[in-house]
């Protein structure tokens, strides 16, 4: 296992998102997060490397309160996750956006609508269907799909597009929120080499533009370098790795995939996954 | 199998000592015993019932004189038949409707995903499975008497235990869908209200009206046999032309209500399909004109999913109207025009439906207000003075369910394994085979019934025959699809072991394909048995037959006890076929 780099934070006051010893168990012998503690600076972007069943999808789901932790602390946009309520957590997650390994679009429905869908957490009242979102929101939505590069495809139905397609309107999805965070869960394991590369690099730009806070969970060591600013690696639900991306070698973060080292954690991760599915 | 019984024992060191064979488990050998029991229980009920020859050589002259009594056939004038027709389709479609209404929450509550709770669910499923539980004539005896004759108590017996159906379907339906846009609605701060409009519904919604159209056709042949207790329509015309033996009358509207099923059949059949994906097979002939009539109406209902585009300009700049403002709304191309149109049809048809079917307002209020008084006539059960009579009545209900689903199955083995294609000797066997199980399955119970009662009169054999014909259309279907479902590899290696064709069938085909049969035939005994019961208020004997007696002659006590009687025979029945589905399987 790695040694735990300990590293200086520039803004470490004003920090976003803050978990404190934070523990996460599945039943009684499968622990996907192992005592965690990290802190997510303002306007940067962090990626989240490891195995699947290292505890990455956890961390991320527990930003929002999609999981709430056995033990432990989560505090973020000054909302403590683990003790809010329902009211409050829907008023954080309108803040945090997330988008997912699957899209999550509604197939039937069009484009413009899963758009408009990621608003539905600020509309009240009878407007939560499916036809009757606001004049001005669907105009709002039809600049979103510009700006992802998709507005000739507004009324196609979702299940019509492209896997890059599809994720991009998830993209757009996220960005009507108007969020402060943006949580990405393996955005794009199910793509193919180009598509991916169109995906990561509209994160990347629309992260700037909107300077957001972005946690994104990743596979590939190579896209890790290219596009955050700062690596944290999990292994078996702990923190291995934590290091500036700059500072960082292509040796030390392909350490994190190096299991042989740790065969333990090999059946642990396949309890895990058991659990899971 | 155990694993010990594999391995040579230790305190015999001969290097070979065959396997024991292993004790089968003792459910094993309860369902041996159980289906045996039912076996014999079924063959006597033949036996008793005096199915046989004889009795069709005595029915010979009836069934001349039956000919000879409906030719010519006496339909109404056409006027009429449309009324009539309007009318039944109508609170057909207002049941259908409120069976629907009433079935997506009590679904939401059922299913795993959106139910609120423990409890919540539970309370759901219960509400489910009585639904189902409780025959449709029942509700109807009951509501006649609470809410006074017209359209309003057939309309709520048929919605009621068509929630049984349709709850059951949405909340299985709600329990498959993909997880993930409703978790997207989540995590963006949707409430769980959104996540079920905006995440669930959309991805449920075609078989939400699949399952309500399939409901509508069964809905449809059931408000007619309930014409019989009053529920108005073509149904009510035919019980009086039978009941006054305006036989040639009651033949010919009889024909309009098949013809009339399989219209609605072949339309919904056609949306159906599309609605779920399927590509309909080329049909030919009589059949495949009107299948493709049917297709063309249905055409505008579903947009299939990979026709619509909408030239526009490039991904980068929002779409603009004419006046320049941004395109929020889908152009009106001609195919939304269409689905528009259709759209506007269905409301016109719910709202034409709920005026013709003339639902008073005020029989529901006065309805309400005596329902302590007139649930007090009801309770408590009591046999009155037939409680022989009643016993017997529900011995023979029970023996037509089990003799017709006998024979149906008997029947069915040759039928469904010479419609099955890769059992059939040739394709035109298999083809003939598959036409004419279409051709059955498209017959209503109730024109079955009511041949056979003018046939061989009155009582349990009219009923054993209706059901029996009915169960054929199933089962041979169903076995058919399982044989051509079975595992063609095993046939084959069977066959390069120079087994003959017959072998092959009886060593391979028919072994993978008769648990599955044997499960059906318990399924559809279960379904006979409720059948029966309804059969016999149309005069095809058992408990149905004293059910209407007494709801006729005001004895409510005796109602309610023959309705629980029902109840506990049909709960265990069908705890029996569950269970029994269950360990063969």
């Amino acid at each position: 296992m790695l040694p735990v780099h300990s590293v200086s934070h520039p803004h470490s006051n004003a920090e976003v998102i803050r978990f404190t010893d934070v523990t996460k168990r599945f039943g009684e012998n499968v622990t996907a997060l192992d005592s965690v503690s990290a802190e997510f600076q303002p306007n940067r972007i962090t990626v989240l490397l490891g195995l699947s069943g290292s505890g990455k999808s956890t961390l991320l789901r527990h930003i929002n309160g999609l999981q709430r932790p056995s033990a432990g602390e989560i505090t973020t946009l000054g909302t403590r996750v683990d003790l809010a309520g329902t009211g409050q957590l829907r008023r954080l997650r309108r803040d945090v956006a997330m988008i997912f390994q699957h899209f999550n679009l509604v197939g039937s429905m069009t484009v413009l609508e899963n758009v408009c869908t990621g608003r539905l957490g600020s509309l009240r009242g009878p407007r939560m269907g499916l036809f009757m979102f606001p004049r001005t929101l669907r105009a709002e939505a039809m600049e979103q799909l510009a700006r992802v590069g998709l507005a000739d495809k507004a009324f196609q139905r979702a299940d019509t597009l492209s896997g890059g397609q599809q994720q991009r309107v998830a993209i757009a999805r996220a960005l009507i929120q108007r969020p402060k965070v943006l949580l990405a869960d393996e955005p794009v394991a199910s793509l193919d080499p180009v598509s991916s590369a169109s995906v990561i690099d509209l994160l990347t730009r629309i992260s700037h533009e909107e300077n957001l806070t972005v946690v994104c969970s990743l596979h590939q060591v190579e896209i890790a370098l290219g596009f955050s600013d700062r690596i944290l690696g999990l292994q078996g639900g702990r923190v291995v790795l934590d290091e500036e991306t700059a500072d960082i070698s292509p040796e030390d973060a392909y350490s994190i995939y190096d299991r042989v080292a740790n065969p333990a954690s090999v059946a642990d991760e396949s309890r895990f996954e058991a659990a899971l599915s | 199998m155990s694993v010990t019984a594999t391995l040579p024992r230790s305190e015999e060191p001969s290097n070979f000592t065959p396997p024991e064979k292993p004790a089968p488990p003792a459910q094993n050998v309860a369902v041996t015993v159980v289906l045996l029991l039912v076996l014999v229980a079924a063959v006597w009920s033949v036996i008793d019932l005096r199915i046989n020859l004889a009795t069709f050589i005595d029915s010979f002259h009836n069934a001349i004189a039956f000919v000879s009594r409906i030719f010519p056939l006496d339909f109404p004038p056409f006027l009429e038949i449309v009324r009539m027709t309007v009318q039944t389709l109508a609170i057909v479609v207002v049941a259908t409707v409120l069976a629907v209404v009433i079935s997506i929450p009590l679904a939401l509550l059922a299913a795993a995903n959106t139910t609120p709770g423990g409890t919540s669910r539970t309370f759901g499923r219960v509400a489910i499975v009585i639904a189902r539980a409780i025959p449709d004539l029942i509700f109807a005896v009951i509501l006649f008497r609470i809410f006074g004759l017209g359209a309003l108590p057939g309309i709520l017996a048929l919605a009621f235990h068509s929630v049984g159906m349709v709850g059951k379907l949405y909340a299985d339906a709600i329990e498959s869908i993909d997880e993930g846009p409703v978790e997207a609605i989540r995590a963006s701060g949707g409430s769980r209200a959104q996540q079920i409009i905006s995440g669930v519904f959309p991805q449920v919604m075609p078989q939400f009206i699949a399952t309500a159209l399939h409901r509508f056709d069964i809905n449809l042949r059931t408000s007619v046999i309930l014409g019989y207790v009053g529920v108005v329509g073509i149904g009510l015309e035919i019980s009086n032309a039978m009941r006054t033996m305006n036989y040639d009358r009651g033949v010919a509207l009889a024909l309009v209500v098949l013809v009339l099923c399989i219209i609605t059949e072949l339309i919904s059949g056609s949306i159906r399909a599309k609605l779920m994906g399927h590509e309909e097979a080329k049909k030919k002939g009589a059949y495949g004109l009107a299948f493709r009539i049917a297709d063309a109406f249905s055409q505008g209902w579903v947009s299939s999913s990979r026709t619509r585009s909408t030239p526009g300009p490039d991904g980068h700049t929002p779409q603009t109207m004419p006046d320049g403002a941004v395109r929020t709304s889908p152009p009106w191309t001609l195919e939304r025009m269409r689905r528009s149109a259709y759209l506007g049809l269905v409301l016109v048809v719910l709202a034409v439906s709920t005026l013709v079917s003339d639902i008073s307002f005020g029989s529901i209020v006065d309805g309400l207000r005596d329902l302590p008084q007139t649930l007090s006539l009801f309770w408590p059960p009591s046999a009155g003075d037939m409680l022989g009579d009643l016993v017997h009545g529900m011995i023979v209900t029970l023996q037509i369910g089990l003799a017709a689903t006998l024979l149906g199955a008997v029947i069915s083995v040759p039928i469904g394994v010479l419609a099955a294609r890769n059992a059939a000797p040739n394709p035109s066997v298999h083809k003939f085979f598959r036409i004419t199980i279409v051709a059955v399955r498209a017959l209503p119970d109730l024109i079955l019934a009511i041949i056979f009662i003018v046939i061989t009169g009155l009582g349990p054999v009219a009923g054993t025959l209706a059901l029996a014909i009915g169960s054929i259309g199933l089962l041979s279907k169903l076995l058919a699809d399982s044989i051509e479902e079975t595992d063609e590899r095993v046939q084959e290696a069977i066959r390069a072991n120079g087994a003959t064709r017959s072998q092959v069938f009886f060593a391979s085909t028919l072994r993978q394909s008769f648990p599955a049969f044997v499960a059906h035939v318990l399924y559809q005994l279960d379904s006979n048995i409720r059948a029966a019961t309804l059969l016999g208020i149309v005069g095809a004997g058992g408990i149905g037959f004293y059910l209407m007696g007494a709801s006729r002659v005001m004895s409510f006590d005796v109602v309610t006890f023959i309705i629980i009687m029902i109840l506990v025979v049909v709960l265990l029945v069908e705890a029996l076929s569950v269970w029994t589905r269950k360990v063969i399987r």
